[in-house]
């Protein structure tokens, strides 16, 4: 009977002392894993609106979009969460979209974890770059007006698919030419 | 002397990834470039060496019927409390290595060592231990990740240094080539030992 007892007391207390470690850990962690996560949106927020030094949270439909705005107060551009799956798992983008124009301003790979050296080359400006003043009217085709990373089609198009996707659902609620 | 004995025995004699083949999941799934490999070992390295530690020093308390699921806890907090301070202080690191902390709950390295030494020796020798087996499974690891970065993409530690003429070899960076290089180490690693076994013994 002794043996059953001490071994679910020191179970119990290796999970007790577990517990108060992870618990403390959250609190001392928390509030600095929200402001990084933060400081990491804005900083892809701005890298995708040119011009923009603020940005400015929206709900519009249910749908959250970040408006950038320079130092006066200027609407420079809206920029969207896209997100579709990869080849290894789930991808996800910050595309910045000027309804003024109509254009795309921008886009920037969130999270990946497609295969090095292959489709983790999305990330690359070589790659991304090419979205830059792309019109909302375009096809988003990969190998027609949008080119392949070669070796690496399906993340290519699950880029382009997951951009394209967001981007008819943000221009419904900020047309072309509409105000923003 | 026992020390450096214990040391020693994980970077060759015993290395985890080539002599006992263990740990393996992971090290087939993260080696595709030099960094992956050197991060994932660092964090190991780190996690076995608390988790051993602490183990040892539990050694006396823990009733040998639950000492499983005592391991298990303590190998899953270090292991979470590393992700979260990773997360929030390190966020550069993080991003590097965020997806391969929580692997190493799973990695079967840590809880063997656990069974198998920190249980029965004191904390030193049960530290010394962990960071041999550590550094066996970095080194291990980091050789794999080289060997297939270099032929899957020509470059190494992301520095491209075969020149544009040269063609990747994709299946390197795919998982076929993980079991192909791990499979071709592990044959030279058996035949290094079996050579220096044989001219110790004078044959």
């Amino acid at each position: 009977m002794n043996q059953y007892v001490k071994m679910i007391v020191v179970l119990l207390v290796i999970s007790c002392a577990s517990g108060a470690v992870l618990a403390l850990s959250y609190a001392v962690t928390n509030p600095k894993i929200q402001q990084q996560e933060l400081q990491k949106l804005q900083e892809s927020v701005l890298k995708v609106i040119p011009g923009a030094t603020k940005m400015e949270e929206v709900q519009k439909d249910g749908i959250t979009v970040y408006i950038g705005l320079d130092d006066q107060g200027n609407k420079k551009g809206i920029a969207f969460p896209a997100s579709g799956s990869g080849f290894n798992g789930v991808i996800e983008l910050m595309v910045g979209y000027n309804p003024t124009e109509g254009k795309l301003t921008g886009v920037e790979v969130l999270s990946m974890s497609e295969t090095p050296g292959l489709g983790a080359k999305i990330t690359e400006e070589s790659f991304t770059g090419q979205f830059n003043g792309k019109s909302v009217k375009d096809q988003f085709i990969v190998k027609q007006d949008v080119q392949a990373i070669s070796g690496a089609t399906i993340s290519s198009t699950a880029v382009t698919k997951a951009i394209k996707a967001s981007l008819d659902e943000i221009v419904k609620l900020y047309p072309v030419g509409g105000d923003f | 002397m026992q020390l450096i004995k214990d040391f020693v025995n994980g970077i060759w004699n015993e290395n985890p990834i080539f002599r006992i083949v263990i740990g393996i999941c992971s090290a087939l799934a993260v080696t595709t470039s030099a960094n992956n490999g050197i991060a994932m070992g660092m964090a190991l390295t780190f996690v076995l060496t608390c988790s051993s530690i602490l183990i040892s020093l539990l050694r006396n308390i823990i009733p040998s019927k639950v000492r499983i699921p005592c391991y298990v806890i303590v190998i899953a907090t270090f292991t979470t409390v590393v992700d979260l301070f990773m997360k929030g202080y390190f966020p550069a690191l993080y991003n590097v290595m965020g997806i391969f902390i929580p692997l190493i709950v799973v990695n079967c390295i840590v809880l063997a060592r656990a069974e198998a030494f920190a249980s029965k020796v004191g904390p030193l020798r049960a530290t010394a231990d962990a960071l041999g087996m550590g550094l066996g499974y970095t080194w291990a690891i980091t050789l794999i990740s080289i060997i297939r970065e270099i032929m899957g993409t020509g470059s190494v530690f992301g520095y491209k240094i075969l020149g544009a003429g040269f063609t990747p070899w994709v299946i390197a960076i795919l998982p076929p080539g993980a079991f192909i290089v791990m499979g071709i180490l592990v044959g030279l690693m058996n035949l290094i030992t079996r050579k220096t076994a044989n001219s110790a013994d004078g044959r």
